[in-house]
């Protein structure tokens, strides 16, 4: 029976805890027995009082007594076993939980390893500033001769402007009267017109 | 016997019960089938019922099961051996001897479960229960005050230990420790 299955194993703690609720199921028949002969007692002190026999319930009325005590007493020692048991378990969980945290932290500490430890980030950090800066004062400079294109081709264009104006005469100004006055009573004209329309309206 | 805790309320019988032909061997192969298929229903429902887990027929010709008081009908033993080994075919009952080999003989399992739906009812439970990987006792498991719920609550200890070696062998518990203080823990 014991060898079907490989990959689960009984461990000793699982054969003493067995042994526990073995204990524990030990003392619940126990109590169930007694429970039993209990009642039979108040059955017999029942019959013997029907009897008119008094000394014979009376002593059956104490030997119920006595097991009731006894049930008592086996309850204390189930809690008893059944405390020890639930440490044991817990303490089982506690392995467990031991277990896992051992492992997490060697992962953790394989992982920092890979980082190459402390030196090496501040080492890290060192460099990708300087190269931050490095890149900065590249752009500076790049930024500066772009600027001083932009400045040389402004001027030339000034340059050709200037040549441009000074090169080609301006048009003549007009010297004949513009036809003014009919043109201000057309435009008179068309503004009643508009006004006529809005009051319509 | 331990196993048969009877149940507080009556089994509803069923209407048939009542009815006188249903007791004698029917001639007819047609009736007589089918007055086997309800006699195993019936019996079926009634361990069901009062979680019977096996069935001596000797003693269950006098319980209401077999024999209606009302009508004074009774099953002979001939006739229930019929309709056992007609369920033993469909494969809800199977002979309980030496090895299960006793054919013909006294006592029955009835199955309305068999052992594979019990171990699969038993790892349910479990796993419900957040009980994989603890140890359980075998005899909390059908005893005690946690399972009274349950349907295996008061099971026949070899039924127990067939539905159990049936996980075993699945990888999904471990039975071990000496003689009748069997522990198991599930996986």
């Amino acid at each position: 029976m014991g060898n079907s299955s490989s990959t689960h194993k009984i461990s000793a703690q699982d054969k003493a805890i067995l042994d526990m609720k073995n204990q524990r199921d030990k003392l619940h028949q126990y109590q169930r027995r007694v429970t039993v002969l209990t009642d039979r007692e108040t059955a017999i002190a029942k019959e013997m009082l029907a009897k008119g026999d008094k000394k014979k319930a009376l002593l059956a009325l104490r030997r119920k007594k006595y097991q009731e005590s006894l049930l008592a007493k086996t309850d204390t020692q189930l809690e008893q076993l059944e405390k020890l048991t639930s440490s044991v378990e817990f303490a089982l969980v506690q392995k467990d939980v031991v277990f896992g945290l051992q492992q997490g932290t060697s992962v953790l500490k394989e992982i920092h390893k890979e980082m190459g430890g402390l030196d090496h980030v501040e080492k890290l950090m060192g460099d990708t500033a300087e190269a931050v800066i490095y890149q900065q004062e590249v752009s500076d400079m790049l930024g500066g001769r772009i600027s001083n294109q932009d400045e040389d081709e402004v001027e030339d264009e000034l340059e050709a402007l200037e040549a441009e104006v000074t090169g080609v005469p301006l048009p003549e100004v007009p010297t004949s009267d513009l036809p003014h006055r009919e043109r201000v009573k057309a435009r008179q004209r068309d503004q009643e017109g508009v006004q006529g329309t809005a009051m319509l309206a | 016997m331990s196993a048969s805790l009877p149940s507080t309320s009556p089994f509803p019988f069923p209407r048939f019960y009542n009815f006188p032909p249903f007791f004698s061997r029917q001639p007819t192969l047609q009736t007589h089938h089918s007055q086997l298929r309800k006699w195993s229903t019936l019996i079926l429902n009634y361990c069901r019922h009062h979680r019977i887990f096996k069935l001596s027929l000797i003693d269950a010709l006098d319980t209401e099961l077999l024999y209606n008081k009302s009508l004074d009908k009774r099953m002979g033993i001939g006739e229930v051996r019929e309709v056992v080994e007609f369920m033993r075919k469909e494969g809800r009952a199977e002979w309980a001897g030496e090895g299960g080999k006793g054919v013909g003989g006294n006592e029955v399992w009835i199955w309305w479960r068999n052992p594979e739906e019990w171990a699969s009812l038993f790892y349910e439970w479990v796993d419900d229960t957040a009980q994989k990987h603890t140890v359980l006792t075998l005899y909390e498991l059908t005893e005690s005050e946690a399972t009274i719920s349950q349907e295996f609550h008061g099971m026949d200890p070899d039924l127990l230990q067939k539905a159990l070696s049936i996980l075993v062998k699945r990888g999904k518990a471990q039975v071990f420790g000496q003689e009748d203080q069997q522990g198991v823990k599930f996986f």
